[in-house]
C-alpha cells in the first residue's frame, strides 16, 4: 500500500516534496500538491509534523528579510539626492495573517538634508544589526523544531 | 524576494561609493594641474547618484514583491564650470600676458571631508552585506 508523506512545501507552492514509502521503494520526489490525497499546499504551515509555530517563524523570517532588503537599499542610497527612507510596518504586517507581500511605507520624523535625502545611517545600522539578531533567534528556534523531528526519524531508523 | 538580491543592492552601493572616491582622489591629485588635454586648468569633477532597481538573479522567475527597493548607480559625472582661480606667478610657463596663472578651483579640505564620507558609506554597505550574508548562512544551517 502506498503511503504519502509530505515533508515540506513553501506557502502557495504548487509542488511538494513527497516521500513515498512503500515496498517498491520509490524515492522522494517533487509531486503536484493538488494530486495528494490529504495534505495540500501550505503543508509546512499547518502540517502535522511541525508545530504551527514553525509557520509563524517562517513568516517572521520572511518579513525580516524583506525589511533587511529595505535597510540595505536605504544604506546604498544614503547619498542619493531626493531619496526618502523606506520601511515596513513590522507589527501590522506580522499580524496580517494573510501572508501577503508587505507594503512599504515612508518613514516620517527623520531630519531632511539639504539635497532632499532623509537617510539616517545611525537608524539604518541599528535596524541592520537588530534584524540580523532577530533572524538569528528565529532560525535557532526553527532549527530546534526541525531537530526534534529529525531525532524522531533517526530513532525510527536505527531500531 | 530573496536575500540574495540584497547582496546586489549592497554591491551597487559599494561600486557607487568607490566611483565617488576615485573622482575625489582625482580632484585632490590634480589640485595644482594647469595643463589638461582639453586645454586650460583641471576642472573639479563630482558624481550624481540615482536609485535604480537592481537586477537580481532569477528576477524573471520569481516575481520581486518589493518593487520600490533598489540599489544605487552613478547617474552622471558633473564638471565644475566655474572660473579658475587666478594667481600672480609671472615666472610660470603657463602665465598669461599679465603674469596670472589659471589654477583649478579645488578645495582640498572639502574633498578630504567628502572622501571620508565616501569611505564611511562604503563601510556601511560592507556591514549590510555582512549582516545579510550571516542571515543566508543561518538559513542554510537549518539543513544541517
Amino acid at each position: 500500500m502506498l503511503k504519502t508523506v509530505v515533508i515540506a512545501a513553501a506557502p502557495g507552492a504548487t509542488k511538494c516534496w513527497r516521500a513515498a514509502m512503500d515496498w517498491r521503494g520509490i524515492p522522494a520526489r517533487l509531486v503536484d500538491c493538488k494530486r495528494l490525497p490529504k495534505w495540500r499546499s501550505k503543508c509546512f504551515k499547518y502540517g502535522g509534523m511541525l508545530d504551527p509555530i514553525a509557520g509563524q517563524l517562517e513568516r517572521y523570517m520572511d518579513l525580516l528579510s524583506a525589511r533587511q532588503k529595505l535597510v540595505a537599499s536605504n544604506i546604498a542610497n544614503a547619498d542619493t539626492p531626493g531619496y526618502h527612507t523606506e520601511d515596513i510596518d513590522f507589527q501590522s504586517e506580522f499580524q496580517n495573517a494573510a501572508g501577503l507581500a508587505p507594503r512599504t511605507i515612508e518613514v516620517t520624523g527623520l531630519a531632511m538634508k539639504n539635497d532632499g535625502n532623509n537617510v539616517s545611517l545611525d537608524r539604518e545600522s541599528r535596524l541592520l544589526s537588530e534584524n540580523a539578531l532577530r533572524f538569528q533567534l528565529a532560525s535557532s528556534l526553527l532549527r530546534s523544531e526541525i531537530q526534534s523531528v529529525r531525532e524522531a526519524i533517526k530513532e525510527g531508523q536505527s531500531s | 524576494m530573496s536575500l540574495f538580491s540584497v547582496l546586489s543592492i549592497g554591491a551597487s552601493g559599494m561600486a557607487a561609493q568607490r566611483a565617488r572616491a576615485e573622482l575625489l582622489v582625482e580632484n585632490l591629485a590634480n589640485a595644482e594641474t594647469t595643463r589638461t588635454p582639453e586645454g586650460g586648468p583641471y576642472r573639479r569633477k563630482d558624481v550624481v547618484f540615482e536609485s535604480t532597481p537592481v537586477a537580481s538573479p532569477f528576477a524573471s522567475v520569481f516575481d520581486t514583491q518589493i518593487q520600490a527597493a533598489g540599489g544605487v548607480a552613478v547617474a552622471d559625472v558633473v564638471t565644475d564650470n566655474s572660473d579658475p582661480e587666478r594667481r600672480y606667478q609671472p615666472g610660470h610657463p603657463d602665465a598669461d600676458a599679465d603674469g596670472y596663472v589659471a589654477f583649478p578651483r579645488v578645495n582640498p579640505a572639502e574633498d578630504m571631508v567628502d572622501l571620508m564620507g565616501a569611505a564611511r558609506s562604503y563601510e556601511a554597505n560592507v556591514a549590510a552585506i555582512g549582516a545579510v550574508k550571516d542571515m543566508i548562512q543561518r538559513s542554510i544551517d537549518l539543513l544541517h
